[in-house]
């Protein structure tokens, strides 16, 4: 099988995997990083997404062979104890329902602000379309991306 | 000094709790056991509800099932309040299987605050009890002279205070009193202010394990590949392909299973890796016969609704005066109706299962554990106690985990290989082969005196029921009505509903909201209509049907709910307040009401939504407005994160949601077919809660049944009722 290196969250890991496999099941599977979730597999829903060289990029998409040489955040790494200001803002507006959509919306916008500190509302919605919560948690998923800019523009 | 008596059966019962916590240092009946320093414990749990740790850090195991509705939060809340300890103090557990009487870990019909509300106050007062014994016997005063404060006990006399921590081992050697006096809901300082989810943080940093994310020592994956047409079997499979992915372990195949939980016959491929499994499954080869009941389709099912709807219905549910009288005359008829419709948690369902000679244990989210180690005991010949189940968290339930179907296919699928086997649902599968949320038709009629008065009201439900599943064919009289039975909310005199179950060959099951959800669509849709039809104000039309309608009972045992029509109209005057339903409406403005009882979680709520019309048929939602009455609420801040939650999934099914099937087959595969609500749809919403001090109701579901009358009310007054949902289907379009 295989060998890659790869860079998560500032760290070097070495994994051996089939070139196809989803750069989310190396996550979830071969490195137990299971914070990166499964909701689709098909690019429909956004629960997979982690941040790939500054992009917001669905990690069920991306096979590990084209992975290696690229920055890789995820959710466990984006911050050491969830003191992003994406997650603070998550936090202060209390977000979460199941909780199980927020990996992928938290990295979404954590990717979007990255390189954009004044998104406007068209940018926001395009950028957030995708990733979905069956809990519907939008409204909070609002005013959380309304903390945040807030707070990063200060 | 005051001797603590060991009761010896307590002692035993705390040592075993503690499961070799406990360290005794040496006891002899009749011992003072404060004077004894060599007693140590590791902590203080009297009953399978609670724990207090030596740091004073409390553990509320949480006997009902977290899948986002927040119970990990109230329930430890309740427990708090009667404990008097700050709530940074307490984490929530969840309720080991097994540590609690049967039924109790069943978490579904929005009842776990009403179900736990009482025991869990008497468990946080009875540790308080204990605790407050202890430290009156150390001050060598009366327990009256001691109070309970921010965890520590106060000597009321002298003011000094011990902390928790440091009387657990003491209250642990006490005897349980049996009965405790509980707080005056008045001195409240916990419940009724909103609290952080308990475990917030870890699902912001990702470190949440949800029953996907579990790992066993040695486990293996599989995904199966299932018989597209329910009860069909499998002719033959040839998996050669498949055996060439590396990873791969091995392949084998199932029988299908009837009532309760519909197990398809299923090929599944067990690798070592989940996407091994899932790529070798693509490479199946495999003929199935599908049985006789392969033909059938949701347009031919709308069909035979609509062709028995204008017929007696087969079951009589509820009779009230005589409407035949008035039949025929001065009436309005309409027909509704509405889709299947399927769960699509966010996590897909998934479990593990290792089977091991005559044990097997079990790994995985489930809303009713109990029903499924019953079933899975008589299905598999394991007794009950060599069942082992490892509860986990679920990524959303919405009632797909009341269903155990997919632990079943897990217990298949283990028995054929020596490891533990996590089964995966891709996601076609879930949206494929789910416990469908049964579709449904209504026809409604209604009669009026001369003075337009609404006099008599027939409402005629037809649906695929789900009892037919779950009870298997015996469940003949299976109607299912709430929200259109005995319960019926408007003061009419003369009243019949009934309800015809119409079989379908694919699988039922409940969803969040269930019957009332089904009923309250055209229930209040109707009403409007008639108001519309007889030019009266919506609002006062309905009011008047409730303001003076007493409170009554349901049934005749002691059980039996009680209906508030003046519940009913106090959440509706609030929506109609808070939006302005009397000021004068902008340009194409136009807004909706609805409003309902959640009979049986006590609670009640309305909704008022404004549209703005932009085109024929073509609108945007300008505001939402929710009001809810559900009694005491424990944590203001949860319940409003379940109405908006409640909104968003009710839209889903007022706009698009919607499972059609065509040769016994369901269509939709995903989310690119079966669609959600997304975040640039979410329309602004305010939720109010009405002051109560009502017992506490439940409030996971109450949320949904009020959005898509209110929605289509509000469309019917811009010109255009929409009579099916989704209402996409009947040429709507939004922005
Ligand atoms: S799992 Fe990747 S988009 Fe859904
Ligand atoms: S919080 Fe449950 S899916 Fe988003």
């Amino acid at each position: 099988m295989p060998g890659f290196s790869l860079n998560i969250n500032n760290k070097q890991y070495s994994v051996e995997a089939e070139a196809d496999m989803p750069l989310l099941w190396v996550l979830r599977d071969l490195l137990d990083l299971t914070g990166t979730k499964y909701g689709c597999g098909v690019a429909s829903c956004g629960a997979c997404t982690v941040i790939m060289d500054g992009d917001a990029v669905y990690s069920c998409q991306r096979p590990v062979g084209a992975c290696v040489n690229k920055k890789i955040i995820t959710i466990e790494g984006l911050s050491e104890d969830g003191s992003h200001p994406v997650q603070i803002a998550w936090q202060k507006a209390a977000v979460p329902q199941c909780g199980y959509c927020q990996p992928g919306q938290i990295m979404t916008v954590a990717a979007m602000l990255g390189k954009n500190k004044k998104p406007s509302a068209e940018t926001i919605s395009s950028a957030m379309s995708n990733n979905l919560c069956r809990c519907g948690t939008y409204h909070r998923i609002k005013e959380a991306i309304n903390i945040a800019i807030e707070e990063i523009n200060k | 000094m005051n001797k603590v008596n060991i009761d010896r059966r307590h002692f035993i019962k705390i040592t075993s709790l503690a499961s070799g916590g406990l360290v005794i240092g040496f006891m002899l009946p009749g011992m003072q056991a404060l004077a004894i320093p060599a007693f140590d414990c590791e902590f203080f749990q009297p009953g399978a509800y609670l724990r207090i740790d030596k740091k004073g850090k409390v553990t509320v195991f949480v006997a009902k099932q977290e899948s986002g509705q927040g119970v990990d939060t109230a329930l430890p809340m309740i427990v708090a309040e009667e404990l008097d300890v700050d709530f940074k103090d307490v984490k929530a557990e969840i309720a080991p299987y097994g540590t609690l009487k049967q039924g109790e870990h069943d978490t579904g019909g929005s009842q776990s605050v009403l179900n736990m509300y009482s025991q869990l106050r008497n468990a946080g007062a009875i540790a308080k009890a204990m605790l407050i014994a202890a430290a009156a016997a150390t001050w060598n005063i009366k327990e009256s002279s001691c109070a309970a404060d921010h965890g520590e006990v106060v000597n009321t006399i002298s003011m000094k205070r011990i902390k928790y921590g440091d009387l657990v081992c003491q209250a642990a050697l006490l005897p349980v009193p049996k009965k405790v006096t509980l707080k005056n809901p008045k001195d409240f300082n916990l419940i009724g202010k909103s609290e952080q989810r308990t475990n917030l943080k870890d699902i912001l940093t990702g470190k949440t394990k949800y029953g996907l994310d579990i790992k066993v020592d040695g486990m293996l994956y599989a995904v199966a590949e299932r018989c597209p047409v329910l009860d069909g079997t499998l002719v033959s499979v040839d998996d050669s392909a498949a055996k060439k992915i590396p990873g791969v372990i091995k392949v084998i195949s199932y029988k299908a299973t009837g009532a309760p939980m519909h197990v398809r016959a299923g090929v599944a491929v067990i690798a070592s890796n989940i996407w091994a499994a899932i790529k070798a499954r693509k490479l199946l080869n495999i003929t199935w016969d599908e049985g006789k009941k392969n033909k059938e389709s949701t347009e031919e099912l709308f069909k035979t609704f609509a062709a028995k709807a204008g017929a007696k219905p087969q079951i009589d549910v509820f009779n009230k005066g005589d409407v035949s009288t008035y039949t025929g005359k001065n009436e309005i008829t309409a027909t509704y109706a509405a889709p299947f419709l399927a769960h699509a948690t966010m996590e897909p369902v998934n479990f593990i299962a290792s089977v091991k000679g005559d044990t097997c244990e079990l790994w995985g989210g489930l809303q009713l554990p109990d029903w499924t180690v019953n079933t899975i005991s008589k299905e598999f010949g394991f007794k009950k106690e060599n069942i082992k189940v490892n509860l986990a968290l679920m990524g959303g339930a919405f009632g797909r985990r009341l269903h155990f179907d997919f632990a079943m296919e897990a217990v298949k699928i283990a028995q054929q290989t020596d490891k533990p086997v996590q089964l995966v649902w891709e996601r076609t599968d879930d949206i494929r082969f789910q416990p469908y949320r049964p579709a449904n038709y209504h026809f409604l009629n209604a009669g009026f005196d001369a003075n337009e008065n609404l006099v008599a009201w027939q409402h005629h439900v037809l649906g695929t029921p789900v009892a037919y599943m779950t009870d298997g064919p015996g469940a003949k009289e299976a109607p299912e009505m709430d929200g259109a039975d005995q319960g019926f909310c408007y003061d009419v005199p003369n009243v019949h509903t009934g309800y015809t179950p119409v079989d379908f060959n694919i699988n039922r099951g409940w969803l969040r909201a269930v019957d009332i959800c089904v009923n309250t669509f055209p229930v209040e849709s109707f009403i409007d209509e008639i108001a519309q039809k007889l030019k009266k104000d919506p609002l006062q039309f309905r009011l008047s049907m409730l303001e003076n309608r007493p409170d009554f009972k349901t049934g005749d045992g002691p059980g039996a709910l009680v209906q508030s029509p003046a519940r009913v109209a106090g959440v509706l005057k609030m929506v109609a307040d808070k939006i302005g339903w009397n000021d004068k409406r902008k340009p194409n403005h136009y807004i909706g009401l609805a409003t309902h009882s959640f009979i049986f979680a006590k609670s009640y709520a309305a909704h008022a939504i404004e549209i703005e019309l932009l085109a024929p048929k073509k609108f945007r939602i300008t505001r939402v407005v929710a009001a809810i009455d559900c009694g005491l609420v424990i944590n203001p801040d949860g319940l409003l994160n379940q109405m908006e939650g409640g909104l968003a999934f009710a839209l889903t099914q007022a706009l698009k949601g919607e499972i059609t099937v065509s040769n016994s087959r369901v269509i939709q595969d995903g989310f690119f077919s079966y669609e959600l609500l997304r975040y640039d749809e979410m329309p602004p919403v305010d939720v109010y809660m009405i002051d109560s001090k009502e017992e506490p109701g439940g409030v996971g579901e109450v949320g949904l049944p009020t959005v898509a009358p209110a929605l289509c009310n509000a469309l019917a007054a811009a010109g255009y009722r929409p009579r099916t949902l989704p209402i996409r289907n009947e040429g709507f379009s939004w922005v």
